[in-house]
């Protein structure tokens, strides 16, 4: 008991000495934190709005003539042994016709002289819940594709792919900051501890002549760490909750967000972030005094 | 990962605290501080260590408590052999040893409370009793005014008696004091000594380098002179 309370008066004398550096390095686990955990904020709110989308993901493939009903049944079976599917539905000119010109509304006059003969006959394949797998849709596409009267394959392909390349590149940037938070920490931490250390070092001396164990001189430092740790990381999750907020508040009437909501990095992902952060500055403060302790 | 320090006493002599036998030390290049000596000090025994400016007094002291090593020789404390201990171990020992620097080794920026302080807080005492007995220490050397100074601001005569303070503060097995009477007039000189008598008293060993003649004359003490690195 009395051993904590003296490492912790300690600790506190220690940083009272050097505040103005412990602030800096302070600042920099934080902002470090908060770059790291906005990218990942952004790529998993990606992942999500992915798998809303591709769960609204269908395919529509346009048939050279329509199909009757035992045609229907030899596509449904082509289309099954690739992966299965939810549902297949086949939609008639008619049909086709008929949504359009529910999606044109006012405007459906356009249509009046037009025959429905002029679209398609067409097939919708919804794809199963473990298949909107983004990566596989395109195989499946090119699948349908060579399918024996096809005509054309559609899904939104510019669209998924561009999604793709995005998650992949925010994938990339989660993984740079990543690093770089783990190498700022590190670095930072012990160097500036090593700097606070340089300048105690005649104190340092005087209590190894007092008869100072490792664990006076080394616990302090090592706390020292932890809090940096600890403080850095909870103000960058708090700044970037409060972004978070403000991004909400601000943007959430936007097209985009509307297709799905906006949601904070989980308890456990945010627990992960918090003791890896302090995991880090700890290591950083052991690093720190690992050569200083000799003699 | 603890060692412990042999704390009873030496198998051979029941009463000797330090052993020093045919110890040279040579500072590189070539300074030949000390030259073959040899020195036993009783438990509980005030011994005093004189001779001329660079006989190596400090030179001796500063072996005992490992600040220096030997070049040859052997030294032992309380039955531990110091070229042997472990970085623990000295560290341990250096707890139940006290010194009055001659050039203090004060910490100028803390207050003259918590440099005396230090030796108890490194050993986790009760904060209570620290203050205690820093209080007394202060009153006894005559500093009681100065306790929230920073101690870099006092004259050399306050500066020492801190280091002294700060040396007795544990009550330690074994007090070495190098010229702890060199910047202190009479009066103060006597503090000084009262202190070192009432600790001696209570069981410290002492060895005490100094010039100051007046404290050792008409002792009963023993003496021993230092010249050239030889001892007399
Ligand atoms: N660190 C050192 N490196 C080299 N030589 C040293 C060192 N310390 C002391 N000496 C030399 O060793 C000799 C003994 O020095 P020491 O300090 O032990 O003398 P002293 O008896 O304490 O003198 P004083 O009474 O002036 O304090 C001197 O010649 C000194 O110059
Ligand atoms: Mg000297």
């Amino acid at each position: 008991m009395r051993f904590f309370l003296f490492i912790f008066t300690q600790t506190l004398r220690n940083i009272c000495h050097s505040w103005g550096v412990q602030l800096m390095t302070l600042l920099t686990v934080t902002l470090s934190v908060l770059i790291f955990s906005f990218f990942y904020l952004i790529y998993t709110n990606m992942l999500q709005a992915g798998e809303k989308l591709g769960q609204e993901l269908r395919l529509t493939v346009y048939l050279e003539s329509p199909l009757n009903p035992a045609e229907q049944e030899e596509f449904k079976k082509k289309v099954n042994s690739f992966g299965k599917v939810e549902k297949i539905i086949f939609i008639t000119p008619e049909q086709a016709f008929q949504r359009l010109a529910k999606q044109l509304g006012n405007d459906s006059d356009v249509l009046a002289d037009l025959s429905p003969a002029f679209l398609p006959f067409s097939a919708e394949i919804y794809p199963e819940k473990d298949f909107h797998n983004l990566s596989r849709i395109k195989e499946f596409s090119d699948y349908l594709k060579n399918l024996p009267g096809t005509q054309k394959v559609q899904y939104g392909q510019a669209w998924v792919e561009r999604f793709g390349h995005f998650v992949k590149l925010l994938r990339f940037i989660v993984i740079i900051s990543g690093t770089l938070l783990i190498l700022t920490t590190l670095f930072m931490v012990s160097s500036t501890l090593r700097l606070t250390l340089y300048a105690r070092q005649d104190e340092l001396k005087v209590l190894r002549y007092l008869g100072a164990t490792n664990s006076y001189i080394k616990g302090p430092v090592l706390i020292e760490g932890f809090a940096l740790g600890l403080f850095g990381s909870s103000l960058g999750l708090g700044a970037l909750f409060f972004l978070f907020q403000w991004i909400k508040i601000n943007f959430s009437s936007a097209v985009f967000l509307g297709l799905f909501e906006l949601r904070f990095l989980p308890m456990t992902t945010s627990a992960v972030i918090l003791l890896g952060s302090i995991m880090l500055c700890t290591l950083g403060s052991l690093l720190s005094i690992r050569r200083l302790l000799k003699r | 990962m603890v060692e412990t320090l042999n704390e009873s006493l030496s198998p051979h002599d029941h009463s000797v605290l330090v052993e020093i036998v045919k110890v040279t030390k040579i500072y590189p290049p070539d300074v030949m501080a000390l030259r073959n000596v040899s020195l036993s000090a009783e438990k509980g025994e005030l011994i005093f260590l004189t001779g001329p400016s660079g006989a190596g007094k400090t030179t001796l002291l500063k072996l005992l408590c490992r600040q220096e090593i030997p070049t040859k020789g052997l030294i032992e404390i309380d039955g531990n052999d110091l070229n042997t201990l472990s970085d623990n171990a000295i560290q341990k020992l250096r707890q139940r040893i006290g010194v009055a620097y001659q050039d203090f080794k004060l910490l100028p920026r803390l207050s003259v409370f918590q440099n005396i302080a230090m030796p108890m807080e490194v050993q986790f005492k009760n904060p209570k009793d620290i203050r205690n007995r820093v209080t007394e220490l202060l009153a006894k050397l005559g500093l009681s005014d100065k306790q929230n100074k920073p101690a870099g601001k006092l004259s050399r005569g306050e500066q020492q008696r801190i280091t002294i303070a700060r040396a007795a503060a544990n009550s330690p097995l074994l007090l070495l004091a190098d010229e702890p009477t060199g910047n202190l007039d009479a009066v103060t000189t006597g503090l000084v000594m009262d202190l070192f008598q009432e600790l001696n008293e209570n069981g410290s060993t002492i060895i005490i380098a100094t010039h100051d003649e007046s404290i050792y004359r008409g002792t009963n003490h023993r003496k021993f002179e230092l010249q050239q690195g030889e001892l007399f």
